[in-house]
């Protein structure tokens, strides 16, 4: 009996009854198994089967999209952990920061990771959305799908805001202060608005409350609800598009210069 | 490029295993640091020693129940020793009922004698001693989280 | 835009010689028809692996930085205690600088409520569908309408003190007139020529989104002073 490989024992894996139960396609190397993996995937069938071999170019979009949805993944996962040692009340908010900080292994770094984490989020969703401007990638078909951007990119600046007050350091206190200050300006609306969000007249528990409960349960669904609405209409409007002079759709693709 | 060796690894497969190893690698270490995080460091439960009188509060025959800390101190013929007063059937606190001189549980009818043993009822295992030793001033402290043998008495 | 071939129209009663009904579809508008064969190639594993690697480059990215660099954490909350100066995040330090200048009911309402008006509307605005270069088809009235725009932007700007406005309106306003004629010119002026004007009012928001920013963030300090970056207390 020859010995055991990695190639071996993995193709008698995939031969067991288990397995074929679960992954119903063969090993990937037939056009027909890449459909396949792709089709019958959850996830994955959000993608077309075949792309234009053009958008996977780094140049193309500079895969700003993909740096915006690989942020949010990390931070689900960071603030999910965080959340196990976070109680969001006064003033017991402060002291679990100072827990993650100095005592929990790997506090500081979830921490820290959750941080960098939004902020390259913010930026990326901004550079993304200027990405798509200058390509005119907002043509139609593609309009609403820009409105839907832009509502995304308010989320994730209202995720950024409700999450910056739960440390309740100065820093937060006072930012989210002058920030929900901003908000009394607007004519009727802005007062109920504000007595709303803060839940009182001032920066209170109420306030932390409320924006956690935003920050972890109806922004983050919001923002999964209107990604894969997202990424959708952009597989049915073809795949991405980058400069419209490459676009093969684009009227002046293929004409000469 | 040399032609490939038939029984052997090409390089594509070697870089695929490579690559898919590190992913295994980097996978594993982040399940453990999840896990490493996961355990709490500080617990904000109360401290399960307290100190239960002198050797002189218990005179044989006498049972004293701490509420707070769930244990029964006894006084025994030759000692003192403690027990842990819940039940080991499913963790409901004991009373002990002085004129049949049996520790009795209110949930399931499980019954002990002073000495923790079952004498009826559901309960699997008998009730556990627990630490109880002198300090240095000849106070008895008992230690609640320690379990030890049947039978071991503080001598007075 | 490039030039198109001339349509010529011919009248006819005769349906099978000449189609009665026409319909014009403006190029532009309507990018579906495809005009050029592409290459297709798998999704699995093409796209998907570069997913995962880019997945993987922005986790390590993030993961040096959480390590080399600490999220700031200062005292606890305390209501009575404003510190000075009292900032906002960073990607609202541009409105509150714009508040330093304008009313709050502008600087906080008006224009951010503006903003997003107007982020939504562009795929709508027909401007944006069919813009060709901005001097491309312009004769003097443009030059004029242009150059009204930019002055009176940054003459309402100037009216409140608004420098961080002013100047950046005027610098552009002077980029986007000298790409005016560009077309015989360098690679340089020759690409600036071509810059629409739904891109040119793009790249002047930006340009004055980024300066408000960067002051806010950098240059104040306690009571919203102007101070130099390096006396400036910034946090993230």
């Amino acid at each position: 009996m020859r010995a055991p490989t990695v190639g071996g024992v993995s193709a008698w894996l995939r031969e067991t009854s288990v397995y074929r139960s679960i992954v119903r396609h063969g090993v990937a190397d037939t056009n027909l198994n890449r459909s396949l993996v792709v089709m019958e995937n959850l996830f994955l069938h959000v993608h077309p089967v075949k792309v234009r071999a053009k958008t996977l170019r780094l140049s193309h979009t500079l895969w700003l999209g993909g740096i915006t949805i690989a942020c949010t993944l990390i931070l689900y996962a960071s603030g999910i952990l965080l959340m196990f040692y976070y109680h969001p009340s006064v003033p017991q908010a402060y002291r679990d920061m100072k827990e993650l900080q100095f005592v929990v292994d790997d506090g500081l770094f979830l921490r820290n990771l959750h941080r960098w984490g939004a902020h390259l989020m913010v930026f990326a969703a901004f550079a993304h959305m200027l990405r798509v401007f200058y390509h005119r990638a907002y043509r139609p078909p593609r309009q609403f799908n820009w409105v839907v951007g832009v509502v995304l990119l308010l989320a994730t600046l209202g995720l950024s805001y409700t999450g910056y007050l739960l440390p309740w350091d100065q820093l937060a206190f006072w930012g989210v202060s002058v920030g929900t200050n901003m908000v009394r300006a607007a004519p009727w609306i802005g007062e109920p608005f504000r007595f709303l969000l803060l839940g009182g007249h001032v920066v209170s528990e109420n306030a932390l409350l409320r924006f956690y409960v935003l920050h972890c349960v109806v922004l983050p669904v919001t923002l999964i609800v209107l990604v894969s609405i997202h990424i959708w209409r952009v597989r049915k409007d073809g795949g991405v598009q980058g400069p419209p002079e490459d676009d093969a759709s684009s009227p002046s693709a293929g004409e000469q210069p | 490029m040399s032609s490939p060796d038939p029984d052997g690894m090409t390089r594509r497969d070697f870089l695929t295993m490579a690559g898919v190893g590190a992913c295994a690698c980097a996978a594993a270490g982040a399940g453990l640091v999840t896990l490493d995080f996961m355990k709490p460091k500080v617990l904000f439960e109360p401290p399960t020693r307290f100190v239960a009188g002198t050797p002189l509060d218990y005179p044989e025959g006498t049972v004293r129940f701490n509420r707070e800390q769930r244990a029964y101190v006894i006084g025994a013929a030759g000692g003192v020793y403690a027990l842990t007063a819940v039940c080991t059937h499913l963790g409901c606190i004991t009373r002990y009922l002085s004129d049949e001189n049996v520790i009795a549980c209110p949930c399931h009818g499980s019954r002990f004698d002073i000495e923790g043993n079952v004498v009826h009822g559901p309960a699997p295992r008998p009730l556990p001693w627990i630490e109880i030793r002198p300090d240095a001033a000849g106070n008895l402290v008992v230690d609640t989280a320690a379990i030890v043998p049947a039978g071991t008495i503080v001598r007075v | 835009m490039s030039a198109l071939p001339p349509i010529s129209i011919e009248e006819s009663n005769d349906p099978l010689a000449t189609p009665r009904r026409v319909a014009l579809v403006r190029p532009d508008t309507r990018p579906a028809v495809r005009r050029r064969e592409e290459t297709y190639v798998m999704t699995f594993p093409h796209l998907v692996v570069r997913e995962i690697i880019l997945f993987q480059v922005v986790t390590i990215a993030l993961s040096i930085a959480a390590l080399l660099f600490d999220a700031p954490l200062q005292g606890i909350a305390n209501p009575t205690e404003t510190p000075n100066p009292a900032k906002a995040p960073w990607y609202f330090l541009g409105l509150q600088e714009l508040l330093h200048y304008f009313p709050p009911v502008v600087a906080g309402v008006l224009l951010p409520g503006l903003v997003v008006i107007a982020l939504v509307v562009i795929p709508y605005a027909r401007i944006n569908l069919s813009a060709g270069p901005l001097w491309a088809r312009g004769g003097p009235r443009l030059l004029a309408a242009i150059t009204t725009a930019i002055v009176g932007v940054a003459a309402f700007a100037a009216l409140f003190d608004c420098w961080p406005v002013a100047v950046p309106t005027l610098a552009v306003g002077v980029v986007m007139l000298a790409a005016r004629g560009g077309e015989r010119g360098s690679r340089f002026r020759r690409a600036l020529a071509e810059v629409t004007l739904p891109e040119w009012i793009m790249t002047w928001f930006v340009i004055v989104a980024s300066v408000l920013t960067i002051i806010g963030t950098f240059f104040r300090g306690p009571g919203w002073s102007f101070v130099w970056p390096w006396a400036s207390f910034r946090s993230w």
